[in-house]
């Protein structure tokens, strides 16, 4: 393939710059590309360091970036015997990290043997694409599994509504099988989320973008900072743990706009989130995980009478389940209600003695070992 | 279906290899393409397949009938029908809303109380009288992406025809491949029988180099798209969106940055266009030679949208008598030719505007040429800034929304003070490197040999590949001249 005469290009091809490549040249362009997709990551890792302290959690405003999430679960599985994964119930959203869940097994336990993995907003059919897109490195451990039956309380949480509306972690659900009926998004972008997971690439620039750009994409970001470079924000400081109240941690019953719910719930045969619940189960137990799997406890004080029906009904068929597939669980029953923030969200009270009951139930003679 | 969108590369993913191995049987190649060029215009909206076909049908037969007609009367009667259906079509899907809101508003001027109807009223009648309930009426008239470029295509054929400057096109779906040849289906370059029919006649080429410079042109016109024109935009939108909010150095500014934000964005359509039918072995013509370099308006227009400018000055300027009558009727041809062009773009009077003050400024560059001080004294960089200014003014018309919004923009130019622009610099730097690198690759003979060394052509492609991974964001914003 010869060189190009670039200084024909116009009369020979109708060309308006000199940006011709020859084959040996897009050859050398390529391996650039290459090495930059590869490297880039690589080598950002090494710079912007991660150093997971006690109880350590992923900041809140860092729920969406998927590549520090794989950072932080190859993290905690190096340094400790089992992790908690599940949405904000397992983030803690109502505590400070010294009273969450992680934290109150870690005291019973007498080490950091347990690590927090929840991501708040991840409903189990983001939280099935998280584990089985960016959380390979969980492999071999003890994992604690919380399911949430908030997901199941309507076909809105059950992402089977019809009609479009703006739901947690888009990019982490299914993009074509199963189909989501209310996520409209064009084609063409789901296909690049498709691409994207594969290529760890795409994560460090959103990566990037979260962390240091004020969650906006670099152009935007130059718009709202005219006149600096945007080389300023890029500090390779991460963001300390979380340890930030989000909310007040006021019981339920003391909120102004506190009501009871009546939520008509999803049965497990036709629910979509508890379908993806189950392919969590598989994608860790395929990677050699010891599953436990938490059901709520769900405050059931604040449901209506017909509604607590329906979420005994679900709740024994989800147990049930688990039993008859030999997975093991504890299903504890509602917490006092004055220990619930809100439908699902415990307070720290709550949070301690659920993992008394956990550690009774499913840990406390493996630390006897 | 959008070039720079991941559907795109799917669907190329699967035309391509197909077409290399069947491009040898030429009825299987015309066929895959065709079929291939529907499903790419389809994939916005299918109901737009109904008019892209019927319109190169009719030209078809037009073609076919003026070939079977023995008199030079019954050639022209066909044609007309050509023209007539034509701009029949462009006329109701584009016009129709323009006339009617003008007409109204003549007659209410006039003191009548007679109004016509909405324009999708028509069909809608049609389809009571077949029975179809309300419910399934049309709510308004789409404008079908790219009605202006496929038609004016298709256009050119049954003119040529009738000239006897080609020869008709025998195969039906070659020509229907011909008219809706999806790399520039819906944006250009407009191209001419005489150049695609006798690529599409026979298996094309493909040669190394197709490929290599193929994919030059898509890199660089993906970056023109996604990481400058959607860049720009951001400013633009923001400014354009509330004129009134903003004082001059914003308007100008804005200004500067659309003039810019068109031109990448739609000779980054060109250039990829043209890169996706190199690699498959096509050459489609230059639509864009570096326009923002001109030293004159008529050299902006033999650089700016150049297959439309070479469309309008065949089958409209040369034969409304060109420049052949003296300097009245040449100017005029030339006014009616831009007043016209400008009326392509969209049907609006900020349009005809836009058209008649290029008209006026080629009129301006023309006679100043004429005299020796401004051809011999004035430097070429000087000129070339009087061009750009003159053009960016022009735009303001084209990016207003109203023509009130534009002389509101230009009023605000010229009179009201200092307030902080808040013009990103990285904005202005990209801006600034790409007109320095246009100056430096049409100064021929001093700077070019720079930019054509192989390590700065590949430098120069990696910080685009770089600057396209690492910094732009990912875009599915559609191209401004689809909805011309």
């Amino acid at each position: 393939m010869g060189q190009p005469q670039a200084g024909n290009a116009q009369s020979e091809t109708g060309s308006s710059n000199a940006i011709r490549l020859s084959g040996r040249e897009w050859l050398i362009v390529g391996a650039f590309a290459l090495a930059l997709f590869v490297l880039a990551p690589l080598c950002w890792q090494r710079v912007e360091r991660l150093e997971p302290q006690p109880d350590y959690r992923i900041p809140y405003d860092l729920s969406n970036d998927y590549w520090l999430f794989t950072r932080c679960a190859d993290a905690a599985v190096a340094a400790h015997d089992a992790v908690l994964i599940g949405d904000s119930v397992i983030w803690g959203q109502y505590v400070t990290r010294e009273q969450t869940l992680s934290h109150y097994l870690n005291e019973l336990a007498g080490r950091q043997r347990f690590a927090n993995l929840g991501v708040d907003g991840a409903h189990p059919a983001a939280l099935a694409g998280l584990l089985e897109h960016y959380a390979a490195g969980i492999c071999g451990k003890d994992v604690l599994l919380h399911c949430n039956p908030l997901w199941m309380s309507s076909d809105k949480h059950d992402l089977r509504a019809k009609e479009e509306f703006r739901f947690n972690h888009p990019q982490l659900v299914p993009q074509f099988v199963p189909r989501i009926p209310c996520y409209k998004e064009e084609v063409s972008r789901r296909l690049g989320v498709v691409v994207g997971r594969n290529f760890p690439f795409n994560g460090w620039t959103s990566h990037l973008q979260l962390t240091y750009y004020d969650k906006m994409d670099i152009p935007s970001w130059t718009l709202e900072h005219p006149y600096d470079t945007p080389l300023k924000p890029l500090t390779f400081q991460l963001p300390p743990s979380d340890n930030k109240l989000r909310h007040e941690p006021i019981p339920w019953t003391q909120r102004p706009d506190a009501r009871p719910l009546d939520f008509p719930w999803v049965g497990t045969d036709s629910s979509l989130q508890w379908r993806s619940f189950r392919r969590i189960l598989e994608v860790l137990t395929q990677r050699g995980n010891r599953v436990v799997v938490l059901v709520g406890p769900f405050n059931e004080h604040m449901l209506t009478a017909n509604s607590r029906e329906g979420y005994a009904r679900v709740k024994r068929a989800i147990e049930d389940w688990l039993r008859a597939n030999s997975i093991p669980c504890l299903v504890p029953p509602a917490l006092p209600t004055e220990l619930y923030a809100d439908a699902s969200h415990p307070l720290s009270e709550g949070y301690r003695l659920l993992a008394k009951q956990l550690f009774d139930a499913h840990f406390a003679g493996k630390e006897s070992r | 279906m959008l070039f720079h969108t991941w559907v795109f590369v799917v669907f190329f993913l699967i035309v391509y290899p197909v077409y290399v191995l069947i491009r040898r049987n030429n009825t299987a190649m015309n066929v895959w393409l065709m079929l291939a060029s529907y499903v790419f215009y389809g994939w916005w909206n299918p109901w737009y397949l109904f008019l892209l076909f019927s319109t190169s049908a009719i030209d078809y037969l037009m073609v076919l009938f003026m070939e079977r007609s023995r008199t030079p009367r019954g050639r022209r009667l066909w044609l007309i029908v050509s023209l007539v259906s034509n701009f029949g079509f462009l006329g109701y899907f584009k016009y129709s809303g323009f006339i009617t809101d003008n007409l109204n508003a003549l007659l209410a001027a006039a003191g009548l109380s007679i109004q016509l109807p909405d324009p999708v009223a028509y069909p809608n009648a049609l389809l009571g009288v077949m029975g179809v309930s309300a419910a399934h009426h049309f709510v308004t008239v789409i404008l079908p992406i790219g009605i202006s470029f496929h038609t004016f295509q298709s256009m050119s054929y049954t003119i040529d025809a009738y000239k006897g400057n080609i020869k008709m096109e025998r195969s039906f779906i070659r020509f229907l491949t011909f008219v809706s040849f999806f790399p520039q289906l819906v944006a250009g370059p407009i191209e001419r029988a005489r150049n695609l029919l006798p690529q599409l006649q026979s298996a094309p080429r493909i040669t190394s180099q197709d490929i290599t410079d193929g994919l030059s042109l898509v890199l660089v016109g993906f970056f023109k798209k996604v990481a400058l024109a959607d860049y720009l935009a951001l400013y633009v939108d923001k400014v354009y969106a509330a004129p009134a909010n903003f004082r001059a150095p914003a308007l100008a500014l804005a200004t500067f940055a659309f003039a810019w934000q068109i031109y990448f964005d739609f000779s980054g359509y060109t250039d990829m266009a043209r890169g996706i039918a190199r690699v498959m072995g096509f050459r489609l013509m230059l639509n864009f030679n570096n326009p923002y370099v001109a030293t004159s308006l008529g050299d902006f227009w033999n650089r700016w949208h150049i297959s439309l400018s070479t469309w309008f000055k065949d089958y409209l300027y040369i034969p409304l008598g060109g420049n052949r009558h003296g300097t009245f009727s040449t100017y005029r041809n030339m006014f009616l030719t831009m007043v016209i062009s400008g009326l392509w773009h969209g049907a609006a009077w900020t349009f005809v505007i836009w058209g008649a003050l290029h008209a006026l400024g080629r009129v301006l560059t023309r006679e100043l040429e004429r005299t020796a001080f401004y051809r011999d004294r004035i430097p070429a960089l000087l000129k070339q800034l009087f061009v750009f200014a003159f053009v960016c003014l022009a735009w303001v018309f084209f990016r207003a929304q109203s023509v009130g919004d534009a002389w509101l923009v230009i009023s605000r130019i010229f009179s009201s003070g200092w307030a902080n622009p808040q013009f990103p610099i990285v904005m202005l730097v990209l801006v600034m490197s790409v007109w320095l690198y246009q100056f430096m690759y049409t100064s021929r003979a001093v700077l070019r040999p720079l930019l054509e060394l192989s390590p700065v052509r590949v430098t120069t492609a990696m910080l685009m590949i770089a600057y396209l991974a690492i910094v732009a964001q990912p875009s599915t914003k559609a191209f401004i001249y689809f909805q011309f």
